[in-house]
């Protein structure tokens, strides 16, 4: 049988079942949004990546180029949303290049749901898709299975609850720019505030319609390393001594033999060792 | 033969200068070399007629049938090389069952038609085959009745699916023929794919040919069915019956001095004689029409001769 | 169905076979009330409007009616991403089904190739889906495919998991020939009970009316107890 093997799959759960514990995947806690306005869309995520417990990177990009116009926000195993957005991508230009159309935000969202779902969710990418296109402003997210969701705003990653807190209490319709912008930027920083998987910086990327595309890599910086309050310097003396002895160069060359280097860079190569 | 010696005619898949394939020509030269064959498409039901030539006193009468059963509804007569009309027939059946396999229900005879064409016409295109020596008419009553999905269990309310509009039938008679460049007429439906609009009259609906006629005699064959008024859509199937064996008789007439024998089949509406099915027409029903037939025929000669005695 | 959020590896009753049927972790579930009837003049669709990841709802105002032709139309309950790929691949093969036979596929081919994928793939798949169509000729057809992938033609299906709570109220109240009111109202009530019984169902009410005159939607919400506002199309 061509294809992937499963068999181990069913031994894994049932070690599994019996308390033995499978290894953890990388993957990235995350908290990515976007929301649609009246002209355009934004999206937003924060930038830590976590590998287990440990901040692997404290302002990395979870905002990928699709096309001009297209972007990707990306949740789950870090290298699966790297490389499946670089793969639509690359095929969202072939596509566009040979229909001679702009790419349309379904068509990448079809893309990379047809995609994922033939990986049976082996692929862990959870993904925001946002843009514009001819046929207007669209917004999706992507589960790794395979399922799609069309929303005015959305949430992904460990930290979407804390995000989508924030939309259901203060999104409304008829949103401005700067006003989706905001309240992006406010879901992040709940997530960043509010759990473990996400932190660091607030990067927001805005495709308007007409307009070009603006990244703006780290939108806001909540939290910047602050100048200390105190200095934990420990003056010269802080540590008492009971003796004090100098030993000279000429009474060290009683014991060894000194040679003094000049600043000359050959000097390693004139010096003949083990000759 | 103009074709000969120029080269052009000596592999398929090959053009002539004026635009012609010699290939498919010599294939229908074979087809008309055939027994004389014919379709009727009546307003109940179809009739498929072959004259089938004694080739031998040795063959079994009543064997070796020339018209085939493809699906229960659809049967196929050909005019041409046997083997070559039985490939055909070989594929027809596998279509009709690959669409059984998909859409769990019997293939719709344009379909069929058409997937057929698709063949035959293949057959045209490469160095490594030859055209198919034979015209096949392909017969078919769609049915009109509710079709259920073989396999699925329950029928739905007991007063019927809601909102049917009156009068809006579908199926009815089909009968198309292919010839071995792969040409074949369907008619097309006025249902198209974004607005479906239902004929209040089946009867005139689906299907390529009011008749068809292909073989030797198919010249003479194709003059009688003209006579009929088909388009007209009021023969019945019991009188398309009689005048598919009488056209036999009729187009026999250059060739008499060899034997032949009438093979017969129809397929009639789901009310009808045959329910629907592609059904061999009874013995006593098609000798009924040969003696008809023959009858037809030295009333021709008598009239001629009573015009001789004026 | 809830899987509880971030399980696997549930062994079954014998402790040694393990649950393939059981969604992955993760995955996107459409915890449901569908369902589809039969009136006096074509057919009804309606379904709730949640979908979960385990114990999260991952969409609050979810479309679980899809259109796979223009007046066949399906509910889909199980994954999501499963009865999406599903819906996507039939709706494919109808359009192509529309232009090569240059005739409207009926709902019975519709139900058919629903059929073939939820079967072949029963291993693979968790879908139960109902298919509702209307078409001239032969009016509204309501075909449900549960789990295995079983093809039932009826008079009204119900399916997912809030369909358990009104086998007894739909049983009870179905009628043959309703009026189009009549059966909004059945379905709107049938499905708001399911709803209230159902915590992996819930939101607004979808429904579709299919009848000669075409597919009409309608939303109720329940901001106001599935009053309204009703058509929205």
């Amino acid at each position: 049988m061509p294809g992937f093997d499963f068999s181990n799959f069913n031994r894994n759960s049932a070690l599994h079942a019996r308390g033995v514990p499978l290894p953890k995947a990388t993957s990235t806690g995350t908290t990515i949004v976007g929301c649609v306005y009246d002209n355009g869309v934004v999206i937003a995520a924060d930038t830590r990546a976590t590998s287990g417990p440990i901040v692997a990177d404290k302002n990395c990009e979870k905002l990928h180029y699709i096309a001009p116009k297209i972007w990707c926000a990306g949740a789950g195993t870090a290298a699966d949303t790297e490389f499946t957005t670089a793969l639509i991508s690359s095929n969202v230009e072939l596509h566009s290049l040979s229909t001679g159309r702009d790419p349309r935000v379904i068509t990448c969202m079809t893309m990379l749901k047809q995609h994922l779902f033939r990986y049976q969710g082996h692929i862990g990418a959870y993904l925001v898709v946002a843009g514009v296109d001819p046929t207007g402003v669209g917004l999706y997210t992507v589960h790794a299975h395979g399922s799609t969701d069309k929303l005015p705003y959305v949430t992904m990653g460990s930290g979407s609850l804390a995000a989508m807190s924030v939309f259901e209490s203060t999104w409304q319709p008829d949103l401005d720019k700067q006003g989706a912008i905001t309240l992006c930027a406010e879901a992040i920083k709940a997530g960043i505030f509010n759990d473990l998987g996400s932190g660091s910086n607030v990067d927001v990327c805005v495709i308007e319609k007409d307009k070009p595309t603006q990244l703006m890599r780290n939108y806001e910086k909540p939290n910047e390393r602050g100048t200390k309050e105190r200095n934990y310097r420990f003056p010269r003396g802080t540590t008492a001594w009971l003796n004090q002895k100098i030993i000279s160069k000429e009474d060290m060359k009683k014991y060894v033999t000194i040679e003094t280097l000049s600043g000359d860079d050959n000097l390693a190569e004139k010096m003949e060792v083990d000759s | 033969m103009t074709s000969i010696g120029t080269g052009y005619d000596l592999s398929n898949s090959v053009f002539s200068p004026d635009g012609r394939n010699f290939q498919v020509e010599y294939a229908v030269k074979a087809v008309e070399n055939g027994g004389t064959a014919v379709g009727i498409r009546c307003k109940d039901g179809v009739v498929l007629a072959v004259e089938k030539i004694i080739t031998s006193k040795l063959l079994k009468p009543g064997a070796n049938k020339r018209i085939a059963t493809v699906d229960r509804h659809v049967g196929i007569v050909s005019a041409g090389l046997v083997p070559d009309g039985r490939h055909f027939v070989s594929r027809a059946r596998d279509e009709a069952s690959s669409w059984r396999g998909v859409y769990k229900g019997p293939i719709p005879t344009s379909a069929l038609a058409n997937r057929l064409g698709g063949y035959v016409q293949a057959y045209t295109l490469y160095s490594s085959v030859r055209p198919f020596g034979t015209t096949a008419i392909v017969a078919g009553w769609d049915s009109e009745a509710e079709l259920a999905v073989d396999g699925q269990v329950g029928t739905g309310p007991s007063s019927g699916s809601g909102g049917k509009v009156e009068g809006a039938k579908g199926g009815g008679p089909g009968l198309y023929m292919i010839e071995p460049s792969g040409l074949y007429w369907v008619s097309s439906t006025s249902a198209s794919a974004s607005s479906p609009i239902y004929h209040p009259n089946p009867t005139i609906l689906p299907g390529g040919y009011y008749g068809a006629a292909t073989g030797k005699g198919r010249q003479a064959a194709k003059a009688e069915l003209e006579k009929l008024d088909l388009s007209s859509g009021n023969l019945s199937l019991a009188d398309g019956v009689k005048e598919a064996a009488r056209i036999i008789y009729v187009a026999h007439e250059d060739s008499k001095d060899k034997e032949f024998e009438l093979e017969m089949s129809w397929i009639s509406s789901v009310d009808g004689p045959t329910k629907g099915r592609h059904e061999e027409v009874p013995k006593e029903l098609r000798e009924e029409a040969e003696k008809a037939a023959k009858r037809a025929l030295e009333g021709e000669d008598e009239e001629e001769e009573e015009k001789m005695e004026e | 169905m809830v899987a509880p959020h971030g399980v696997t590896g549930m062994l079954g009753e014998d402790g040694i076979h393990v649950d393939m049927q059981h969604l992955k972790s993760g995955e996107v579930n459409l915890g449901t009330s569908i369902m589809a009837i039969n009136f006096k003049d074509g057919v009804i669709l309606g379904a709730d409007s949640r979908t979960t990841t385990g114990a999260y709802i991952a969409n609050r105002v979810t479309d679980k009616l899809t259109q796979v032709h223009d007046t066949i139309w399906c509910c889909r309950s199980g994954s999501a991403a499963d009865t999406q790929a599903v819906a996507d691949i039939v709706s494919y093969h109808l359009n192509m089904y529309g232009v090569t036979n240059n005739e409207a596929p009926s709902t019975q081919v519709a139900a058919s190739l629903f059929q073939e994928l939820c079967y072949e793939n029963k291993d693979a798949l968790s879908a139960g889906i109902i298919i509702a169509g209307y078409d001239p000729r032969h009016g509204g057809q309501v075909y449900s495919i549960p789990l295995g992938g079983s093809l039932h033609k009826q008079s009204f299906a119900i399916g997912g998991s809030g369909s358990t709570y009104i086998y007894g109220y739909t049983d009870a109240h179905w009628r043959e020939q309703m009026t189009e009111q009549e059966g909004i109202d059945f379905v709107r009530s049938a499905l708001q009970e399911a709803i209230k019984w159902d915590g992996s169902s819930g939101g607004v009410i979808r429904l579709v009316v299919l009848t000669k005159k075409g597919a009409v939607r309608h939303l109720y919400l329940p901001d106001n107890g599935y009053t309204g506002p009703g058509v929205t199309n």
